[in-house]
């Protein structure tokens, strides 16, 4: 334990941020998607980084649980993404503009 | 320096670089091979951190089995060429803008709360924490519900995915 | 703690060391006389047709998709079964009851796939 906790939270940070701009600036459905799931991992190592440097396995736990939310997640939402590319012959999310006003 | 700053180095730089890497690329399968990559760079880190059974589990479920999913589903829809049809000027700068802002944010945040003053870490605590029997006693005696309700989840997720992505279901 | 894992550090290194070399020993060993006629594909004899990015079928995704949700079943079962003992000591017959609730619940997923022929292949 001798890295500081802040090394931690900064890199954490940093993925997340870089998630945050992957989905605002990629186009592709697929990458916006992995661009989540970036996010999320972020997310789990702040928690597990806390869960680490208290001592308390409540926040692996939580990483855990999680971890079973983005597998379902990744299998519905990649599902979603076949459906739409079935519908409209693309997965660029300029085009997948239907419901828009 | 110690061989866990050596290591922490290592595994934070390259989660760091693969994830600019992995938005930047347009190749979609280079990015994801990428963020398998980032993937298991974390579960080097969360080694470091002492959760062991975290860091078998980010690698069989994340960098095994959703990225082999990511990775069906790009060879299925056949990556094309990546193109923005709202042509407005600035606009991925105004979005990088964004996120470097609420980086700054994030950083001052974590660096002015002086949090490595308010923890003191438990070296033993620490690695108690991390192991299987730990997960497995909090996990079946105060967490029973939630795994209970993961069972649903994945339920639903079978099944959902099943109908949207099946043609026709006879 | 970190130096524990200095042997799967190894097994890593030996497998990094063992692609890379069968990969490039073959590149760098064997001798090369390239011709036209060599250096185009080669399909059976005929002349090679569209590209080679062809689309795979859905059936993959169905697979793989199965395979997450049981990866999951498993990963929760090692933690259950690390613990069975010492829980069944203290709990009695509900910690295998809570086990059972939850792979009877998935199995139901399997089975509606079953159904409505998930895994039929063609």
């Amino acid at each position: 334990m001798s890295v500081p906790i802040e090394y931690y939270l900064l890199l954490s940070a940093f993925m997340f941020i870089v998630g945050v701009a992957g989905v605002l600036t990629r186009r592709n459905a697929i990458v916006v998607f992995m661009s989540v799931e970036l996010m999320l991992n972020s997310a789990n190592l702040t928690l597990i980084t806390f869960s680490s440097f208290m001592g308390n396995p409540v926040g692996q736990l939580f990483v855990f649980f999680v971890m079973t939310v983005a597998a379902a997640e990744a299998a519905v939402g990649l599902a979603i993404i076949i459906a739409l590319f079935r519908n409209k012959q693309t997965v660029n999310i300029d085009e997948i503009n239907i419901l828009k006003w | 320096m110690t061989l866990e700053t050596i290591l922490f180095i290592l595994f934070a730089g390259i989660a760091a670089t693969t994830s600019v890497l992995m938005i930047t690329r347009s190749n979609i399968v280079i990015a994801a091979l990428f963020l398998i990559l980032n993937f298991g760079a974390l579960a080097g880190l969360y080694l470091l951190l002492n959760a062991q059974f975290l860091a078998v589990t980010q690698v069989i479920v994340y960098a095994g089995a959703i990225m082999v999913l990511f990775l069906f589903v790009i060879m299925l829809l056949k990556p094309e060429h990546e193109r923005s049809i709202y042509k407005i000027p600035g606009m991925k700068i105004f979005a990088f803008a964004i996120a470097f802002l609420v980086f700054v944010q994030l950083a001052y945040l974590i660096l002015f709360s002086s949090s490595s003053e308010k923890v003191s870490p438990d070296v033993q605590a620490s690695i108690n924490a991390g192991t299987i029997e730990t997960i497995g006693r909090e996990l079946f005696t105060n967490y029973i519900l939630p795994f209970e309700a993961a069972g649903f989840l994945l339920l639903a997720a079978t099944i959902g995915a099943l109908i949207l992505a099946k043609k026709k279901i006879e | 703690m970190i130096l524990e894992y200095l042997p799967i550090l190894a097994v890593f290194g030996f497998a990094i060391v063992f692609a890379l070399a069968t990969v490039f020993s073959s590149e760098i060993f064997g001798p090369k006389r390239p011709n036209a006629e060599k250096l185009s594909t080669y399909e059976s004899g005929m002349k090679p047709v569209g590209t080679t990015s062809e689309r795979v079928s859905i059936k993959y995704y169905l697979i793989a998709m199965l395979f997450i949700i049981f990866d999951l079943e498993v990963v929760f079962i090692y933690p259950w079964a690390v613990q069975f003992k010492k829980l069944f000591n203290q709990q009695g017959i509900s910690v295998f009851v809570s086990m059972v609730i939850f792979l009877v619940v998935l199995e139901l997923g399997y089975l509606y796939v079953y159904k409505k022929g998930g895994f039929k292949w063609d």
